[in-house]
Formats: structure tokens, C-alpha cells, sequence
């Protein structure tokens, strides 16, 4: 287990290096750069400037210096912001946004493990019909839709009754948390309600769930023991990709929301081209992401001794 | 035949099921009794209805589609069909133990064979789980599992088939039932691994004194193992009678057809199997005469016309073919088939 714990973080280390290069080679491929955007200057300041960040060397000198500092953990300062360091932004916005995920993940995932194993009981049923066809809306209509009418919901029933529960906007308190995290994660709610109710189904009609059943066992048990555990798997299989799905659609709703998260430096950064932001930013999320697949995969050796005594 | 306690009483037994293209007819009136220790084994073609008529008994059918018209099952004097409780306990794993055809897949892959096989006490029981795991390792080793603490903590992907089935036994056994059901036990298993899986289900027949019912179709198990065998046919029985009766004198023609299908040992490689032509009737709409009728090379008119019932041609011995009529003036061929006595004792 140990073994393969380490060979997937070194699989994990090998794709952030990828993401790094692929951002950089991106960036340094969109016409201008951090300076293009400043009021006119003359050709000697621009010089001045350029020497004095390093823009004046080669691309594959930049490359290799970007490299190197990433390498010690200091993704450099800022060029739009003044004297802001890109670890300051990551490390003031990163756990509002964290939280705001892991908080959209868990309640999708709690979400879509339930629903779907309500729908699949209740096959063909009025549940069933009912919260299907809630599912295709989770998935067709785009979270920042969901985010504007959530928001809009909020401010018809605070001022309906009078005072505020759930705040429109900004961030704090557990609270501000609900609304936001509930509507970014229901998009992929639904899709995982779809997947656990069809392998809940496909579980029903496994030969060991008609054994467990000619054992007598009570249906609570059967349900717990033998059908959720094996139902979940695939659940567990597609969480990595709905983590990234996830973080990645938290943007939209933090502007939304007002929530001060790494979103709102990322979106600003790619817009002004601030080369080391967008690197540290992209980086940083990349090496996230990595860590919860990584993570995921080792839950799902947890659950499954298949994969964890194989392996 | 010493006559022992019925601990099981099948009685007339139907079932249907709802398909897209109609209602199937899977069991037509099923009777049959199960004694205390012995062993009945109901053999019969994919489709004819053998495991249903079991599945049905213990409430393993999917209901809906499936559903018991009539009928009545009573396990010592309790009817099952409504009621699968005794003093509030399933009697499923307590009183009746099942085992199934295809070990690989009937096994939780996530769970120990341990606690698969612990679970059971724990809910009959009532016994803690270490306790019960305990009893779990006995039980394995009961049947025959060397290394039975190790092999208790391992999963069922760590196991070989006939290993598995022998935890499907030693599982269905922890509650000393006083039936085991046994829907083709050894069908997925390679010949060498079959033997040694019917030898340790007689052992612990002998051992327990348990009833064991054999759904099969391979006359040599039945041969091996059975006191009794009652052959269905397109969901019914066509046949039934201690194991004497029906191999040396059947009285059936499908039974003949079953019999002179099987492959012969002195014969060898040479020879052609015989196999039964055509195929069972469609049981949407089943036919209003006998089932048998458009395969059978004694067919009547009066078959087609006329269901027949299950005549008495010997002390518990019973055909559905109007040949046994007692105004049926033909008789029935075929008797005897000279390779039959090599046949019984083959396996």
C-alpha cells in the first residue's frame, strides 16, 4: 500500500511539471505581455522594466528560472498588484476557496450517494420519477444560472421575511457558506445521482445480493453491507474528475457570491496577463487537484480490496 | 424406503412472471415433499422451471415481475409463501440453507469470506462477532479449507472456485439448517473439483442429518447423491419416484429421451449422442394438452387434446403421460436401455 501511495505521488509531481510547462508555453503565446497594458511609455523605460523582471531574457532562460523558484516554492511577485507576492494571493485566497469545494464536493457526493440510492429503491416510482427529472435540470442548466437564481431566491425570502438567515453575498461566518456551496455543487450532484442509481440497480441483480438474501439477513443489512458498498464504487471512481469539475466552476460562483477566493486574482490575472499570478495560481490549483486524485484513488483502495491488495 | 419426517411440503405451486411480451408461465402446479436426511434431486432442461420453483419457496424472486399464483409451501407445519419468520427469525439461513450455482459471483467481493460466513450467526444467533467469527474458521475448516484462520480474513478474488464454493457451503451450514438447497452446486466447477463438492455435501448430509434438494441437470450427480429425483418438464413434474424408479424404470418419455441423451462410458469417443429434437414449449401460452407432446415419439392424439395428470405407476412412483393410464393400451418401449446400470454408477 505504502508502495503505491508513493508511486502516485511521484506519477502526481511528473503531471504538475506537465501543467507547468504547458501554462507557461500557453502564457508566453498570447500576444503582449504584463507591461503591454500600461499607459504609453517610452521604448527606455519598457527596457528598464523588462531588465529589471527578467523579460528581456530568452524564453527557455525564463523557463528555467520560473522552474527553479517554483521548484523552492516562491512563485514571485506579482506584476499588476503592487508589492503582493503570488504566495500571499494563494495563501489569503486559497482556503476561502477550498472551503467553499470541499464543501460543494461533500454535499454532492452525500447528495448523489443518497438520492441515487433513494431512486434505485424506488425504481419506476413516484420518488423516482420525481427526482429524475430534477437530475437532467442539476445537469443541463450551468451553475452560474443556478448561482443567479440561488441568489435571487435569497434576496426575495430575506426580505419576505424579514430577516436574514442565509446572507446574499460575501463570506465569513457558516452561514455565508450554505447558499453557495449547495449550488455549486449541484450540477455535479445530480450527476453522481444518476451513476449510483444505475449501479445500485446493477447491484440488486448481483448473485450476492440474492445470497445475502437467502441468508436471511435483514433488509437494513443487505442494503448497508452488501449493496451500498459495492453501489458506491464507481461514485468513488469519478469523484477526482467531479473535484476538478468543482473547483474549476467555483469561479463563476465566487464572483457571483462575492466570496474573496483565488477565482476573483485568477480571472483578473489572465485578463491583465500577470504572468507570475496566472503560474502560481494555475500551478498551485493543478498540484491540488493532483493531491485529490491521489487522495480519491487511495479511498477507493479502502473500500475495495481488490484494488488495494493487488495493487 | 424407510419413511422419515416431511420437513417440507411443496403443494401445487405456480408461478408467473410479467414480461414485455406477456405473462410467462414459469411453474404450473409443482408438488413434491422433502424428507428429514435424504435427498431429493429435480433435475430438467434450462428453462423447465427447477430453479423457480425454489427460488420462489424462499422469496428470492424479483416481485414484481414474479409472482406466486397459488400454491403452498409448509416447513414443519409453518406455510412459507406468506410468512418466512419462526419466532420472529428469518427461516432463510437458520432453517434452510441455499447454495448457488456460480460461486464466483455469489460472493460479496468487498467482504471477508470470515465475515460472510459470520454474519449469518451474528443474525440468527445472536452471537458477537468475534464469537462469530470463531465459528466462521471452524466452519471452514469443517469443509475441508486447510489454513481455515488465514483463509477467514481473505476475500472471495483470493480464492479458487471450488474454494469458494466450499465457503457458499460452509456459509449456508452455519446455522445447521434442516434443509440445504443446492441449485446446481458444481455446474460452474471443473469435473475433478465436482466430485470433491458432492463427496463433502454427503459427508455432511451423514454428519447433520440434514435434507438436501438437488436442482441439476446432470444425471450423473443425480445418480451420485440422490434418494429420490422428480424430473420437470416446461414447469411442471412429469415425473417423480425414488431414484431406482426413474432411472431403471421411468415411465415417462421424456425421461427416456433424457436418459438415452446422456453419453455412455463403453461406447467412447465413437459415439453419437442422441439428443432430444425440437425444443420446449412456449410458455406465454402453454400448451392445452401435454407439454411434451410436439418432442415426444410416442405422442398420441389424446395428448394434444387432453393435459394429463400425475398417475400413481408404482409405490411413490407417479408419471404425467396418459401411456400410463390404466386404459392405455399401448405400453411404454424402452424400458430398459442396455447402458443404463454403467450410466447410474459412471461418476
Amino acid at each position: 500500500m505504502l508502495r503505491y501511495i508513493l508511486k502516485r505521488l511521484l506519477h502526481g509531481l511528473i503531471t504538475v511539471w506537465f501543467i507547468a510547462t504547458a501554462t507557461f508555453i500557453a502564457m508566453h503565446a498570447v500576444p503582449g505581455d504584463p507591461l503591454s497594458g500600461e499607459k504609453a511609455m517610452t521604448p527606455e523605460i519598457r527596457r528598464n522594466l523588462e531588465a529589471k523582471y527578467g523579460l528581456d531574457k530568452p524564453v527557455v532562460e525564463q523557463y528555467r528560472i520560473f522552474l527553479v523558484n517554483m521548484a523552492k516554492g516562491d512563485f514571485g511577485i506579482s506584476y499588476t498588484q503592487q508589492n503582493r507576492e503570488v504566495n500571499d494571493i494563494i495563501r489569503e485566497g486559497f482556503p476561502v476557496s477550498a472551503t467553499l469545494g470541499i464543501l460543494a464536493v461533500v454535499f454532492a457526493a452525500l447528495g448523489g450517494i443518497l438520492l441515487g440510492a433513494l431512486t434505485a429503491t424506488y425504481r419506476n416510482r413516484l420518488p423516482d420519477v420525481v427526482i429524475m427529472f430534477l437530475v437532467i435540470l442539476g445537469i443541463s442548466v450551468p451553475s452560474f444560472v443556478f448561482a443567479a437564481l440561488g441568489q435571487l431566491a435569497l434576496v426575495k425570502i430575506n426580505a419576505w421575511t424579514g430577516f436574514t438567515l442565509f446572507p446574499v453575498a460575501g463570506w465569513g461566518t457558516v452561514m455565508h457558506m450554505v447558499v453557495p456551496s449547495l449550488v455549486l455543487g449541484l450540477g455535479t450532484m445530480a450527476y453522481l445521482t444518476r451513476l449510483m442509481r444505475s449501479s445500485m440497480l446493477e447491484v440488486t441483480n448481483t448473485d450476492y445480493v440474492r445470497t445475502a438474501r437467502s441468508k436471511g439477513l435483514p433488509p437494513a443489512r443487505i442494503f448497508l453491507k452488501h449493496q451500498l458498498r459495492n453501489a458506491i464504487l464507481p461514485v468513488v471512481t469519478v469523484l477526482g474528475p467531479a473535484i476538478a469539475a468543482i473547483t474549476t466552476g467555483g469561479f463563476v460562483v465566487e464572483l457571483v457570491f462575492a466570496i474573496p477566493g483565488l477565482g476573483r486574482y485568477f480571472v483578473q490575472a489572465v485578463q491583465q496577463l500577470d504572468y507570475t499570478v496566472i503560474m502560481g495560481t494555475t500551478v498551485f490549483y493543478g498540484a491540488f487537484l493532483v493531491l485529490m486524485v491521489i487522495v480519491v484513488d487511495i479511498v477507493y483502495g479502502l473500500i475495495d480490496p481488490r484494488v488495494r491488495l493487488k495493487a | 424406503m424407510s419413511e422419515r419426517e416431511v420437513v417440507l411440503e411443496v403443494a401445487d405451486l405456480k408461478v408467473e412472471f410479467d414480461t414485455y411480451g406477456g405473462i410467462v408461465h414459469a411453474v404450473r402446479g409443482v408438488s413434491f415433499q422433502v424428507r428429514q436426511g435424504e435427498t431429493l434431486a429435480i433435475v430438467g432442461e434450462s428453462g423447465c422451471g427447477k430453479s423457480v420453483t425454489l427460488q420462489s419457496i424462499m422469496g428470492l424472486i424479483p416481485m414484481p415481475p414474479g409472482r406466486i399464483t397459488s400454491g403452498s409451501a409448509v416447513y414443519r407445519g409453518q406455510d412459507l409463501i406468506h410468512n418466512k419468520y419462526i419466532d420472529g427469525r428469518d427461516i432463510r439461513g437458520s432453517a434452510i440453507g441455499m447454495v448457488f450455482q456460480d460461486p464466483m459471483t455469489s460472493l460479496n467481493p468487498t467482504m471477508t469470506i470470515g465475515d460472510q460466513i459470520a454474519e449469518t450467526l451474528q443474525v440468527h444467533r445472536g452471537f458477537s462477532k468475534s464469537q462469530a467469527l470463531a465459528r466462521a474458521v471452524e466452519l471452514i475448516a469443517m469443509v475441508r479449507i486447510p489454513d481455515a484462520a488465514k483463509r477467514a480474513s481473505q476475500y472471495p478474488f483470493e480464492f479458487s472456485g471450488g474454494m469458494l464454493q466450499r465457503s457458499m457451503i460452509a456459509m449456508s451450514l452455519a446455522c445447521e439448517p434442516s434443509i440445504l438447497i443446492a441449485d446446481e452446486p458444481t455446474t460452474a466447477l471443473d469435473v475433478t473439483i465436482q466430485a470433491q463438492i458432492l463427496d463433502l455435501l454427503m459427508d455432511l448430509q451423514k454428519e447433520k442429518g440434514m435434507a438436501i434438494v438437488l436442482i441439476t441437470h446432470d444425471l450423473g450427480v443425480v445418480a451420485r447423491m440422490a434418494d429420490d429425483v422428480m424430473v420437470m418438464y416446461a414447469g411442471e413434474v412429469v415425473e417423480s419416484g425414488s431414484i431406482d424408479d426413474v432411472f431403471y424404470r421411468g415411465a415417462h418419455p421424456y425421461t427416456m429421451g433424457l436418459r438415452a441423451a446422456m453419453p455412455s462410458r463403453e461406447l467412447g469417443a465413437r459415439q453419437r449422442l442422441t439428443p432430444i429434437d425440437g425444443s420446449p414449449p412456449d410458455l406465454f401460452s402453454p400448451p392445452s394438452g401435454c407439454g411434451y407432446f410436439a418432442r415426444c415419439p410416442q405422442a398420441m392424439r389424446m395428448c394434444q387434446a387432453q393435459h394429463p395428470y400425475l398417475m400413481s405407476v408404482g409405490k411413490a412412483h407417479h408419471s404425467r403421460c396418459w401411456l400410463q393410464h390404466p386404459d392405455s393400451t399401448r405400453q411404454v418401449p424402452g424400458l430398459s436401455i442396455p447402458h443404463l446400470g454403467a450410466a447410474a454408477v459412471q461418476s
